[in-house]
């Protein structure tokens, strides 16, 4: 693991240089140089509401632009990215790439966010909806719009679930000006992105939160899962901070949004 | 703690017959003036110097919302009382000794009991300040007279609760069934958060520009603003929430809900003011007065006292795991299909 961590810091170097170039994540140096104002027990303060910028939930590697849901229109196409993956390759093992395919293929069925599903995590980082950071000292709340779901991230000793669940089970600890969040117990149902990129229930997600600026967050996901991976990889980008005045996360309770492509073949027909 | 929703009929009748919260007083009557400052100044506080009223809270209790009529103007149990009456309401509450054909609680005779006593975690003890009720205010401890509107409404729900029992349940589509049903709205989420069958928990964050209260039903994190913002005035399923402090008490305003809440009958229209004092280490007083007057000819108000706990709050994933939703369709449209053919046989015979 520590080899690999090595390994991947290096050609993630790499890839931040290139990324930096594009727009994306800056050279390490930069990101030391800001120091976070404190919260009141003296941790670099993240609260806020923050969103990404990228279109990383369409598909977390590079894309051209490309149809998606025909009947939509212009709103149903995938807008073009840059992936958000270091060195832009996710390492499938053989079987899970044939998954991937599969989900690929039916992702305009068959992703868990059409039907208003928790996203899990990362993906809940970079829905194109904000979320909120209300950090305290013994734990801290993150709260997204999509589906109101929700994540304590415990700063204390806490036992871990009992069962795998949707968003995971958070420790955090604040490294010098980051917060790192070790994320366990996620089940196999969620998906990256609608382009069908997937794991399984041995996922364990590495987060690390860094502000960069009084507005701007670096955000960095180590994805573990060796029944679909090979190896350890990773993915980066900055979040923003939302900053229209009195900015805040609304509700969007979809599943009422999802009840008609959900239940409507078992509604009374006709219907009166 | 951590139960999905279940199956369906009934569960509305459940929610109503559910229980109640509980009572401390705190503004009002019970806790003697001094040893509320005692305990007041030792409490723990956050830099900015509020009191800390972080952590996980749990509100179950067995004793009801409103005061049963047979115990007339008694507002509080002795101690010996209290014993007796859990001891009976924990027995008649007990939905594995209910027989289906003689009904019991609310459940009608011949109708059916949807959850067996294994579903249930609302809590089995009366609130420590031994109070009858939850509401408070009026004095009788039961809700105020209803408007004409809000009796009309009354009867309609009566009706429809019955329907769900025995019969065939209204289940034309998703829209017939209630909200916690659909997983849209937890059954004491609330605001205001009241006592019911399970999850009568929630985690509170605190800093100075926001609080949120977390409830593990439905999994809702509802973030109360405390920098004076104006309302949007945008309806929201659970109401936009501003909130401030009045000295040691945190006070939140609530109204601009989208549609009915939790409490009975209530309506879009509810404005609703809580009020959360900790009065000790272990307690959390949780005051509440509800004004709908499309409902209720005058406000009224509850006390919960809630309770410090060390358990951890668990992800509850309502609408991921809601099979009963669409076995509650399919059944009824399963029910028509076969009256259809029974129908169409009687023709042809």
């Amino acid at each position: 693991m520590q080899h690999w961590l090595r390994c991947a810091k290096i050609a993630g170097a790499a890839a931040v240089v290139i990324s930096a170039l594009q727009g994306g994540v800056p050279p390490a140096s930069s990101q030391e140089a800001y120091r976070a104002p404190r919260t009141a027990d003296g941790k670099p303060n993240l609260s806020g509401v923050w969103q990404a910028l990228n279109t990383a939930n369409w598909d977390i590697q590079t894309h051209a632009a490309r149809p998606g849901l025909v009947a939509a229109g212009a709103p149903g196409a995938v807008p073009a990215g840059i992936g958000v993956v270091e060195g832009d390759e996710i390492p499938y093992l053989p079987q899970a790439l044939a998954k991937k395919k599969e989900n690929f293929e039916s992702r305009l069925t068959a992703d868990p966010e059409i039907k208003c599903y928790l996203p899990g995590v990362p993906r809940a980082t970079y829905q194109p909806y904000p979320f909120q950071i209300v950090q305290t000292p013994k734990a801290i709340m993150m709260a997204y719009e999509f589906a109101g779901a929700t994540r304590t991230i415990h700063l204390e000793k806490s036992p871990s679930n009992p069962v795998d669940s949707w968003m995971g089970h958070s420790i955090g600890r604040f490294e010098g000006e980051t917060l790192v969040v070790d994320v366990t117990g996620l089940q196999e149902d969620t998906w990256f992105d609608r382009a069908g990129n997937h794991h399984s229930d041995a996922l364990r997600v590495v987060e690390r939160y860094t502000a960069r600026s009084p507005d701007a967050l670096n955000y960095e996901a180590t994805i573990t899962d060796p029944k679909v991976f090979s190896r350890p990889w990773k993915i980066s980008m900055p979040l923003y901070r939302r900053l229209e005045k009195n900015a805040q996360v609304l509700e969007f309770k979809c599943v009422e949004f999802v009840e008609e492509l959900m239940y409507g073949h078992l509604r009374k027909q006709p219907a009166k | 703690m951590n139960h999905r929703i279940l199956t369906s009929i009934g569960l509305v009748s459940v929610l109503a017959m559910l229980t109640p919260l509980p009572t401390a007083a705190q503004s009002n009557t019970n806790v003697p003036a001094a040893t509320n400052v005692a305990a007041a100044a030792a409490l723990p506080r956050t830099p900015d110097g509020k009191p800390d009223l972080q952590g996980v809270w749990d509100f179950k209790t067995i004793t009801p919302m409103e005061r049963p009529r047979e115990l007339g103007t008694k507002e509080f149990f002795t101690a010996e009382e209290a014993a007796a009456w859990e001891r009976d309401e924990n027995k008649r509450q007990n939905r594995d000794l209910i027989d289906p054909r003689a009904g019991g609680l609310n459940y009608v005779p011949g109708g059916v009991v949807p959850y067996n006593e294994f579903w249930y975690e609302r809590g089995d003890k009366a609130v420590g300040t031994r109070r009858t009720s939850l509401i408070i205010d009026p004095p009788d401890g039961r809700f105020p007279p209803l408007t004409a509107e809000g009796q009309k409404r009354s009867e309609a729900r009566t009706i429809y609760d019955r329907n769900n029992q025995i019969g065939r349940p209204l289940a034309n589509s998703w829209e017939d069934r209630p909200l916690q049903e659909r997983c849209i709205m937890g059954l004491n989420a609330g605001p205001p958060m009241t006592p019911g069958a399970y999850n009568n928990n929630f985690q509170l964050f605190q800093t100075p520009e926001q609080v949120v209260i977390h409830t593990e039903m439905v999994h809702d994190a509802r973030i109360v603003p405390m920098d004076g913002r104006p309302f949007l005035s945008i309806p929201q399923w659970k109401g936009e929430s501003r909130g401030h402090w009045e000295g040691d008490t945190l006070v939140i305003e609530t109204k601009n809900y989208k549609r009915e809440t939790s409490l009975r009958g209530s309506s879009a229209s509810t404005h609703l003011i809580e009020r959360f004092t900790r009065v000790d280490a272990d307690t959390l007083n949780y005051q509440f007065t509800v004004t709908d007057p499309t409902m209720w000819s005058k406000s009224w108000t509850a006390v919960v006292p809630m309770k410090r706990s060390d358990e951890p709050m668990y992800e509850y994933a309502c609408h991921e795991g809601n099979h009963a939703l669409s076995g509650v369709l399919a059944g009824a449209r399963a029910d028509e299909k076969k009256a259809a053919e029974e129908a169409a046989k009687k023709g042809t015979n």
